[in-house]
C-alpha cells in the first residue's frame, strides 16, 4: 500500500446530508443581537421546520371538520344558530375561516421564513461544492463500505487513464492524481443533481407562495346568470355577484362579451343522472372584434384574455306574460327559477309593478317533469323538461317595489299581501284572474350561471408546481456517490509485473442500487485493463 | 352506452377468485414465515442460521404462485370491469380500492421478482458473469408476503361488500382526460404508500426487538463485515452459543431482516411514491381549475391530501435530522399513512365535499 497524507473518510459521513450547514460555534455580538441570532438559528433549524410542518398539518384539520364559510356558508349559519354560545366564540377564533385565519397564516409564514433562512446558506455551500474537485482517495480503500482489488497487465498510467475516460463518459467528475511511490489515484464524484434538486424543490415552494399571493392581491371573481338568448359583457355592474381582491381596479376587466345561443343538458333516461351540459356561446374579445363560437361545458371553460369563464350551474327560465284588463302587456320576460333538488323542482317569483289598482305578485313552483310526490302532492321526477307544469299563486297588494329598498328577485314576502287564487299551468295555457288580468305560461327556456375568474398568479403557481416535481425527482431519485481507484506499480518481487488495482465506492445518500453500479464499473474496468481477477468478496454495500 | 352486465358479473367473479387466491397465499407466506426459514443472506449483514426445511420453502413457493395467479385474476377483473362500463375502471370507491390493491400487489411482486428478472436479463444480454466483486446480492422480500396480503385481502373484502357500486357511467364532473392522469397517480402513490406502511410497521417491531439484542448483533456483523480477512469470519464457539441463544428467543422477530434493511426498503418505496403523490395533488389542482374554476379551494379531500403530503414531507426531513431518524421518523410515516386512510375512507364517506364520487349510499 502506498502512503497518502489525506484523511480517511469515515463511514458515518455516508448518512450526512451533503451540504447541510454546519452549526457555527462562537456567536458574535452580545445582548439582544446575540439573542436574536440564537432565535434565528433556532428558527432555521431542521427541528423547527419539522415542528412547523406538523403544526401546519394539525392546524388544517379543523378546516375539514368544522363547517367553513368558503365552502358552505349555509352550514356555518346553521351551526351558529344551533350553538348560540359556542358559535360566536369559535367565530372569534376564525374557526369558520381556518385557511384565512391569522394563526394559520402565522404558521405557514414562519415555515417559509425558516425555509428561506435554511436555503440561503445551503445555496452558497452547494455553489462552492459544484466548483470543487472530488476529494482525494482515502488511504485504506479496502476499508470502504464497498471495495475490490485486482491485478492488471497494464501499467498504472494506462489503468488510471482508462478509468478516467470511462468515468467521464458516464458523466462522473473524475481527476487523476499522482501519489508518492509512482502510484496513481482516480477520484470521482457524481450526483450533484441531488442537492440541486433539493434546492430547486424548496425554491419552487417559495415561487408557489408568490403566485398564490399575486392572485390573492390582484385577481377577481364574479358570477352571472344568463338565460338562453341573453348575453353578458364583462363589467362590474353586469355581475350578479362580484368579488374583487384587495388591489383590484376596474381597468383589469378585459372587455369581452358573449351571448348564449343555446343550452343543452342531457340525462341518463333510466335514473336521471346527468350526462352532459353544454352552453353554446358566441363571444367577442372586444366590442369591435368578430364573434367566435365556443361551447362551454364541465371541464371545458372558455379562456379569454386571461379570464376564464366556467359553467357552474343551470336551471329553467319560464316565459311568462301578464296582460291587464285592457289587454295591454305589463310583463313579458324570461323569469329564472332556482332549482331546489336534483330533478330541478324550482321556485321563482314574478313581480308586476303596475296593474290597475295596486301591484301583482306571483309565486310559483316549477316541475320540469311533473309526477306524484311520495309525500303527496306534485313533484318533479326527471330533470329534463318532458312534462312541464307551473304551479302559481297570485297575490295582490303593495309589493314594496317603489320603496327603494333592494329586493331579491327570487323571493316575495307575502305576509302583507292578499291571495287572489292558485292554479297549475302547462306551456301555452293562460290563467284569467278575477280582476281581469291574464297570466300566460308561454314556454320554458334554460339558463346557465357562469363564473368568471381572473387569477394573475396562476402561471407562477404552475411554474412553481412543475419545479416542485422536477426538484423532488432530483432530490429523491439521484444519489450522490464517490468512487476511488488506486493503481500501484508492481512490487519488485512480482514475477508477472502486474499493477495492483484497488477500487472503492461510497454512497453519500442512500445506497440503493449503488452496489450494482459499482460492480458494473469494476467489471468494465477489469476488461479494459486486462485484469487477472483475484476474487475476494467485498461486502457492506447492502441493498434489499 | 349502458353497461354490459354480463361482463360486469364476470369481473365480480374474477375479483372473488383473486381474493381467495390472495388469502391462501397469505396463509402460505405466514406458514413459511412462522417456520422461521429465511433465505440465508449471501455474504449478508446479519447472521442468520438457516432453520426450516425444503418443505416450508415449497410452501413459500406455492404462496408466490398463488399470488401471481391472484394478480392475474385481479388484473382481469379490473379490465373486464372497464370494458363492461365502457370507461376507465376507477370511477368510484369500489373500483378505486381494486386499483390500489392491484398496485400494492404489483409492487410486492416486482420487489419479489427483482432478482429473478435480473438473472434472466443477464443471461439474455450475455453479460459476463459477475464473478469478481462479491458485492452482496439483494435479499428476497418473501418475508413481506403475509404482511402485504393481509391488508390487501382486507381492502378488497371491504371493497366487495361495503363499498361495492353497481356498474354505471361516470358523473359529468369526472368526464375528463384528467381522470386518467390525476386518479392514476393517486392510485399508484396510495398503493405504494400501503406497501411502505407495512414495511414500516415491521421495521418498528424489529427495531424494538433489536434494541434488546444490541451486543450480539454488533459482534456478528463486525465479524462478517471484514471479509477481506476470511480467517476471522469463522464463528468462534462463544458466538455459536450466542446464536443458539438468540434463536431460542424472539422467534418470529428473528425471521425478519435487519431493521436497517427494513428502514431502507420503506424509505425507498416512499421516495418512489412521494413525487407521484405530489404530482397527483398538482394534477388534481389543474383539473379543479378547469372543472370548478379554482385550483385550490380547501375542499376536505384537498386538505387531507395536503395533510398527508405534509406528513410524508415531515418523514423525509426527519430521516435527515439527527435525533429523529429511525424510530421517530418511522412513526411520522405511519401517521402520514393514517392521514391517507382518513383522506380515503373518512373524507369519502363521512365528510361531504366536492369529491363525493364514492358511489356508496
Amino acid at each position: 500500500m502506498t502512503q497518502t497524507t489525506e484523511p480517511v473518510v469515515s463511514a458515518d459521513q455516508t448518512e450526512k446530508l451533503s451540504t447541510a450547514p454546519e452549526p457555527v460555534v462562537g456567536m458574535p455580538g452580545r445582548g439582544p443581537l446575540r439573542i436574536a441570532l440564537r432565535m434565528w438559528r433556532q428558527l432555521t433549524s431542521m427541528r423547527t421546520a419539522l415542528l412547523l410542518l406538523a403544526l401546519l398539518a394539525l392546524a388544517a384539520i379543523p378546516g375539514t371538520v368544522i363547517p367553513q364559510r368558503g365552502l358552505d356558508p349555509v352550514k356555518v349559519d346553521n351551526f351558529l344558530a344551533r350553538h348560540p354560545h359556542l358559535g360566536p366564540l369559535m367565530d372569534h377564533l376564525s374557526l369558520f375561516d381556518v385557511f384565512a385565519a391569522p394563526w394559520f397564516a402565522a404558521i405557514y409564514l414562519l415555515l417559509f421564513i425558516s425555509l428561506v433562512g435554511c436555503l440561503v446558506p445551503r445555496i452558497r455551500l452547494h455553489a462552492a461544492a459544484l466548483r470543487r474537485r472530488p476529494p482525494n482517495a482515502p488511504r485504506h480503500l479496502l476499508r470502504m463500505p464497498a471495495s475490490t482489488q485486482w491485478r492488471a497487465d497494464a501499467p498504472p498510467e494506462e489503468v488510471a487513464g482508462r478509468t478516467r475516460e470511462l468515468l467521464r463518459r458516464a458523466h462522473w467528475r473524475a481527476d487523476v492524481r499522482p501519489e508518492s511511490g509512482g502510484s496513481l489515484t482516480v477520484a470521482a464524484e457524481k450526483g450533484y443533481l441531488r442537492e440541486t434538486g433539493n434546492l430547486v424543490f424548496h425554491i419552487a415552494l417559495v415561487v408557489l407562495l408568490v403566485g398564490i399571493a399575486l392572485s390573492g392581491l390582484y385577481g377577481y371573481k364574479g358570477t352571472v346568470l344568463v338565460t338562453q338568448g341573453g348575453g353578458f359583457a364583462n363589467a362590474r355592474e353586469a355581475y350578479d355577484v362580484f368579488a374583487p381582491s384587495r388591489l383590484f381596479s376596474d381597468s383589469q376587466l378585459s372587455p369581452f362579451s358573449f351571448t348564449m345561443q343555446r343550452f343543452n343538458a342531457s340525462y341518463d333516461s333510466s335514473n336521471g343522472e346527468p350526462l352532459n351540459f353544454n352552453a353554446y356561446l358566441r363571444y367577442k374579445t372586444s366590442p369591435t372584434a368578430a364573434a367566435k363560437p365556443y361551447d362551454i361545458r364541465v371541464n371545458h371553460p372558455l379562456d379569454v384574455d386571461g379570464a376564464k369563464v366556467f359553467l357552474v350551474g343551470h336551471g329553467y327560465s319560464l316565459l311568462i306574460k301578464v296582460t291587464n284588463k285592457a289587454g295591454q302587456t305589463v310583463y313579458d320576460q324570461a323569469t329564472p327559477f332556482l332549482p331546489d333538488d336534483s330533478n330541478f323542482s324550482s321556485h321563482g317569483v314574478v313581480k308586476v309593478p303596475v296593474l290597475g289598482n295596486g301591484q301583482l305578485g306571483l309565486t310559483g313552483f316549477f316541475y320540469p317533469t311533473a309526477g306524484a310526490s311520495p309525500f303527496g302532492g306534485i313533484t318533479s321526477i326527471f330533470p329534463a323538461a318532458q312534462r312541464p307544469v307551473l304551479s302559481l299563486a297570485a297575490w295582490s297588494g303593495n309589493l314594496g317595489l317603489d320603496s327603494g329598498v333592494p329586493q331579491s328577485v327570487y323571493s316575495l314576502p307575502v305576509a302583507n299581501l292578499k291571495n287572489i287564487g292558485v292554479t297549475q299551468l302547462s306551456p301555452g295555457h293562460s290563467w284569467h284572474l278575477k280582476d281581469g288580468a291574464t297570466v300566460t305560461f308561454l314556454g320554458v327556456q334554460q339558463w346557465a350561471t357562469f363564473q368568471v375568474a381572473h387569477e394573475p398568479g396562476k402561471r407562477t403557481v404552475l411554474v412553481g408546481a412543475v419545479l416542485i416535481i422536477a426538484g423532488l425527482l432530483g432530490s429523491l431519485r439521484v444519489r450522490r456517490r464517490r468512487f476511488w481507484l488506486r493503481a500501484v506499480p508492481a512490487a519488485a518481487d512480482d514475477p508477472d509485473r502486474r499493477t495492483v488495482v484497488t477500487a472503492a465506492g461510497l454512497a453519500r445518500s442512500d445506497a440503493e442500487g449503488f452496489a450494482d453500479e459499482l460492480e458494473e464499473l469494476a467489471s468494465q474496468l477489469g476488461r479494459r485493463t486486462a485484469a487477472q481477477r483475484q476474487s475476494r468478496p467485498a461486502s457492506g454495500a447492502e441493498g434489499i | 352506452m349502458s353497461p354490459d352486465l354480463h361482463l360486469a358479473h364476470i369481473s365480480d367473479v374474477l375479483l372473488t377468485w383473486a381474493v381467495f387466491a390472495y388469502a391462501f397465499a397469505m396463509f402460505g407466506y405466514a406458514a413459511e414465515f412462522a417456520a422461521g426459514r429465511r433465505v440465508a443472506a449471501r455474504g449478508g449483514g446479519t447472521a442468520v442460521v438457516e432453520r426450516g426445511s425444503r418443505r416450508t420453502d415449497n410452501v413459500g413457493r406455492a404462496a408466490v404462485v398463488l399470488s401471481v395467479a391472484g394478480w392475474c385474476f385481479h388484473l382481469s377483473s379490473v379490465l373486464t370491469r372497464g370494458f363492461a362500463v365502457h370507461r376507465v375502471p376507477w370511477g368510484n370507491m369500489y373500483e378505486f380500492s381494486c386499483m390500489v390493491t392491484l398496485v400494492a400487489v404489483s409492487i410486492f411482486l416486482l420487489l419479489l421478482g427483482q432478482q429473478p428478472i435480473r438473472r434472466v436479463a443477464a443471461i439474455a444480454t450475455r453479460r459476463p458473469a459477475r464473478h469478481h466483486m462479491g458485492w452482496k446480492a439483494r435479499e428476497s422480500v418473501r418475508y413481506l408476503g403475509a404482511f402485504v396480503m393481509a391488508p390487501v385481502v382486507l381492502y378488497l373484502g371491504l371493497a366487495g361488500t361495503v363499498l361495492y357500486a353497481a356498474p354505471g357511467p361516470l358523473v359529468p364532473a369526472l368526464n375528463s382526460y384528467w381522470i386518467k392522469i390525476h386518479v392514476v397517480a393517486a392510485i399508484t402513490a396510495t398503493g405504494a404508500f400501503m406497501v411502505s406502511g407495512v414495511v414500516t410497521i415491521l421495521y418498528l417491531l424489529k427495531e424494538r426487538y433489536e434494541r434488546g439484542q444490541v451486543p450480539l448483533r454488533l459482534t456478528l456483523t463486525t465479524r462478517l463485515r471484514s471479509p477481506m480477512r476470511p480467517q476471522r469470519v469463522s464463528l468462534g464457539p462463544g458466538t455459536a452459543a450466542a446464536v443458539e441463544m438468540t434463536s431460542a428467543r424472539g422467534g418470529l422477530m428473528r425471521a425478519l431482516p435487519a431493521a436497517a434493511n427494513l428502514d431502507r426498503l420503506a424509505y425507498r418505496i416512499i421516495t418512489f411514491a412521494f413525487p407521484i403523490w405530489t404530482f397527483a395533488i398538482i394534477a388534481g389542482a389543474i383539473w379543479a381549475e378547469q372543472a370548478w374554476s379554482r385550483y385550490w379551494g380547501w375542499d376536505p379531500k384537498e386538505t387531507w391530501s395536503f395533510i398527508t403530503w405534509l406528513g410524508y414531507a415531515a418523514y423525509l426531513h426527519a430521516r435527515a435530522t439527527a435525533g429523529w431518524r429511525g424510530r421517530r421518523a418511522a412513526t411520522l410515516s405511519l401517521i402520514a399513512f393514517g392521514c391517507l386512510m382518513v383522506d380515503y375512507y373518512v373524507v369519502n364517506t363521512v365528510i361531504t365535499g366536492l369529491h363525493s364520487y364514492a358511489g356508496v349510499s
